[in-house]
């Protein structure tokens, strides 16, 4: 607590015991119903997954990746395959490129939808919470048709792709996709024109641009400033097939106040998010090459690694995922590999948004930003 | 005479003596609880007779519209809210213990009731065992005046009207002892968040019940059901009818208007630190309240017993019931929360003028429109 602040003030642990913090906890200080400091604290969730990775061969270090954050399992662990691949210098398969390209927008898809009906409990109507969340259930199918297992996907691998798509998956694939197509419309009437939505959401949790960069937010959260910050179009990987569909970067930016963003913003924001990633799977589907999944040339070059340093990215369903690794001459596990989790950033600038807004919005900023604690205890 | 005297005991005198003293002992023991025995059965003749007397009072009072049949009603409201909030969020509910899951509701009070009581260390032990069970008490009072129909009613008083709401009045201030005898911050809050909903809701609460109080020209709840039967309130009251239900949902802290138990912002409000069975308590006066609250609004809007005139008068009631009650789930499961500085300026700003608007609109009517007053009975 500041010193000036005075008597009036009440120090209140939001966490980590807390109904709405599962894995955080921030301290509040609290003047009558407002926040006038948050002080967002890490580490309840650590498991040293940095650390892990540097006793797991290249192969497996994936599967560490994907712990980090389960809802977005196929896109979490590519950043971690894509150092692995420059390093080694492997070509991966047509057909590898595109399904995973496809099965990263199904996986954000996923985890999108999954952070909405979280946000709707968080704002007290369960209802909008499991309608979504049953939409979700079909992309689970999927994944599981596809990989066996329903989160902890292990998809793709160096070199390529571990599992391939059957006429099967992209039946389930489809249906799942139709289904929300369906829906989408009726949940946006229901979150964008609730009123009492708009009354939570709006001008909750405002901050500029500037200040988004500054503090190191990016992907949606800094998408609904206006900024078409998007690694999939700024820095096209050569491992992904993004350039095969035809799409625009999700921008929104509410003439209210442009430059700025609110809770309600992130929300239309996001909604943008579904619709151009079920634009490009739909785009993408109809262009899977035939051919192998996996190199196992390429593959087995991942025993042993030469030395040098490589820096896999992707623009993460939160933001940008980042995976920097450095590798020792015939290598069997990194020497170093650091993971940049996009919540990181999301979660201390709640320092910066959260004082000036009452109490009871604290939960609605914090899940407007998309937060997963794994991703900032790493 | 020599020697001393002999000591003579007629041994067989003693003896029947002895079968002499211990009769009368007996007789006089039996004495005793011959009178003790006849005091308790001319007791109880006594309360027989007093009962057999009042037998009708005292059935209403304990099985048909009193105790008993509002704690069926209040877990017959727990079942029902849970299915209905099952089916609008798409899942199925309660359904494996008995019949369409009736059964579950006791399974859950039976696993709150053997929960272990702990009761915090900052906490006001007395206060913190007595409040839960209190307003229990001043929950289930009011109910003595719901009139099912004419004859089954508990206890008919001139001025139940505003002895129910004075009753109500005392469950925000229960909530807001209870959130700051636990010795918790978040407890506080919700305290305080169960108080600022009070402050909200209550003017609009009575003025939009003044009404039919109004209209009927009486304040007991009784006459002013009994006086519908040409005219249902709700016809010429129906703003009041809507303040109504909005300013009892922000009354008992339902979803929309639930701040002070709003669980992702201060865990469970007033509520977070009561262990098992003070927290049944609380469970149920929250569910009471809402049952309350149903049946206040077919006493004042809905024509209280009048209705389909073959049916006996207690079903048109408890089937008009059952239809608020569906109505009072729907809203509370299908809005988002709302602040509570939001709660207070919309209470302020919307309700209030609209719950007197509507009495205003109902007089001009009254004296413009030809024939509607003829409609009106007055004083029941």
């Amino acid at each position: 607590m500041s010193p000036d602040i005075g008597d009036e003030a009440v120090e209140i642990w939001f966490g980590p015991q807390h109904v709405s913090a599962h894995g955080w906890a921030a301290k509040l200080t609290v003047v009558g119903d407002y926040i006038v400091e948050c002080d967002p604290h890490a580490g309840y969730f650590h498991r040293s997954a940095e650390k892990v990775l540097e006793f797991r061969t290249f192969k497996q270090g994936g599967l560490v990746l994907e712990r980090m954050c389960m809802l977005e399992a196929f896109l979490a662990e590519y950043p971690y395959i894509s150092a692995v691949e420059q390093i080694a210098g492997m070509e991966i398969p047509e057909r590898a490129k595109v399904l995973r390209t496809i099965m990263m927008e199904a996986s954000r898809i996923h985890s999108l939808q999954f952070w909405w009906g979280q946000l709707s409990a968080e704002l007290g109507l369960f209802a909008m919470t499991l309608w979504p969340w049953v939409d979700r259930e079909f992309f689970l199918d999927t994944f599981e048709e596809l990989t066996g297992s329903r989160h902890a996907a292990s998809f793709s691998t160096p070199g390529g792709i571990r599992y391939d798509f059957t006429d099967k998956v992209r039946q389930k694939l489809l249906r799942a996709i139709g289904r929300l197509e369906s829906n989408l419309p009726k949940f946006k009437d229901m979150l964008l024109r609730s009123p009492t939505f708009k009354m939570r959401t709006k001008d909750v949790g405002l901050f500029n641009a500037e200040d988004g960069i500054k503090w190191g937010l990016s992907g949606p959260n800094i998408k609904s400033c206006g900024i078409p910050m998007d690694l999939r179009k700024d820095w096209p990987d050569p491992n992904l097939a993004y350039d095969l569909a035809d799409w625009e970067v999700p921008v929104y930016e509410n003439p209210e106040h442009p430059g700025q963003s609110d809770a309600y913003d992130r929300m239309v924001q996001r909604f943008m998010e579904i619709e151009t990633s079920v634009s490009i799977i739909k785009q993408l589907l109809d262009q899977i090459p035939d051919g192998p999944i996996v190199d196992p040339k390429a593959r087995a070059k991942a025993n042993r690694l030469p030395a040098g340093e490589a820096y896999g990215r992707v623009e993460g369903t939160r933001g940008i995922t980042t995976v920097w690794l450095k590798t020792q001459d015939k290598a069997q596990t990194p020497w170093r590999a650091k993971i940049r989790g996009p919540c990181f950033a999301s979660y201390y600038s709640l320092k910066h948004m959260v004082p000036g807004s009452t109490f009871a919005d604290f939960v609605v900023v914090f899940g407007s930003l998309d937060p997963y604690p794994g991703w900032w205890d790493r | 005479m020599k020697g001393g005297v002999l000591l003579q005991i007629d041994i067989f005198g003693w003896l029947n003596g002895i079968l002499g003293w211990v009769s009368g002992v007996l007789s006089w023991v039996l004495g005793i609880v011959d009178a003790v025995l006849a005091f308790v059965w001319s007791v109880i003749i006594w309360v027989w007779d007093l009962a057999w007397a009042n037998f009708f009072l005292l059935f209403k009072a304990i099985v048909f519209p009193g105790l008993v049949f509002i704690l069926m009603l209040i877990i017959f409201d727990v079942w029902f809210t849970r299915k209905v909030w099952a089916r609008v969020q798409d899942r199925r509910g309660p359904f494996h213990l008995g019949k369409y899951g009736g059964l579950q509701l006791f399974a859950d009070a039976i696993k709150l009731v053997a929960k272990e009581t702990i009761i915090p260390e900052g906490a006001k032990r007395w206060m913190f065992r007595f409040l839960p069970g209190f307003l229990l008490v001043v929950v289930l009072l009011p109910f003595v005046f719901i009139p099912w129909s004419s004859t089954w009613i508990i206890a008919d008083l001139s001025v139940s009207l505003v002895l129910v709401f004075a009753f109500l009045t005392a469950v925000p201030v229960i909530a807001l002892l209870t959130g700051w005898v636990s010795g918790s911050k978040y407890t506080l809050i919700g305290g305080f968040r169960a108080a600022n909903n009070q402050f909200a809701a209550e003017i609009p609460l009575i003025v939009s019940s003044a009404g039919p109080a109004l209209l009927a020209g009486s304040l007991s709840i009784l006459n002013i059901s009994q006086a519908q039967s040409q005219l249902w309130y709700v016809l010429i009251l129906p703003i009041s009818f809507v303040t109504f239900l909005v300013s009892g949902i922000a009354s008992i802290g339902l979803v929309p208007l639930d701040a002070p138990v709003a669980d992702s912002e201060v865990i469970f409000g007033w509520r977070t630190e009561l262990p098992g069975i003070y927290f049944t308590m609380t469970y149920f006066a929250e569910f009471a309240k809402q049952v309350l609250y149903s049946a206040l609004m077919v006493a004042f809007f809905f024509g209280g017993s009048y209705g389909v005139p073959t049916f006996p008068p207690v079903l048109n009631f408890f089937l008009k019931f059952l239809v608020v009650l569906f109505f009072f789930i729907v809203v509370t499961s299908s809005f988002y929360r709302i602040r509570q500085d939001q709660i207070v300026k919309y209470s302020w700003k919307y309700l209030m003028p609209l719950s007197v608007i509507n009495i205003v609109i109902a007089l001009i009517a009254l004296v413009y429109v030809p024939g509607l007053a003829g409609l009106l009975v007055q004083g029941g």
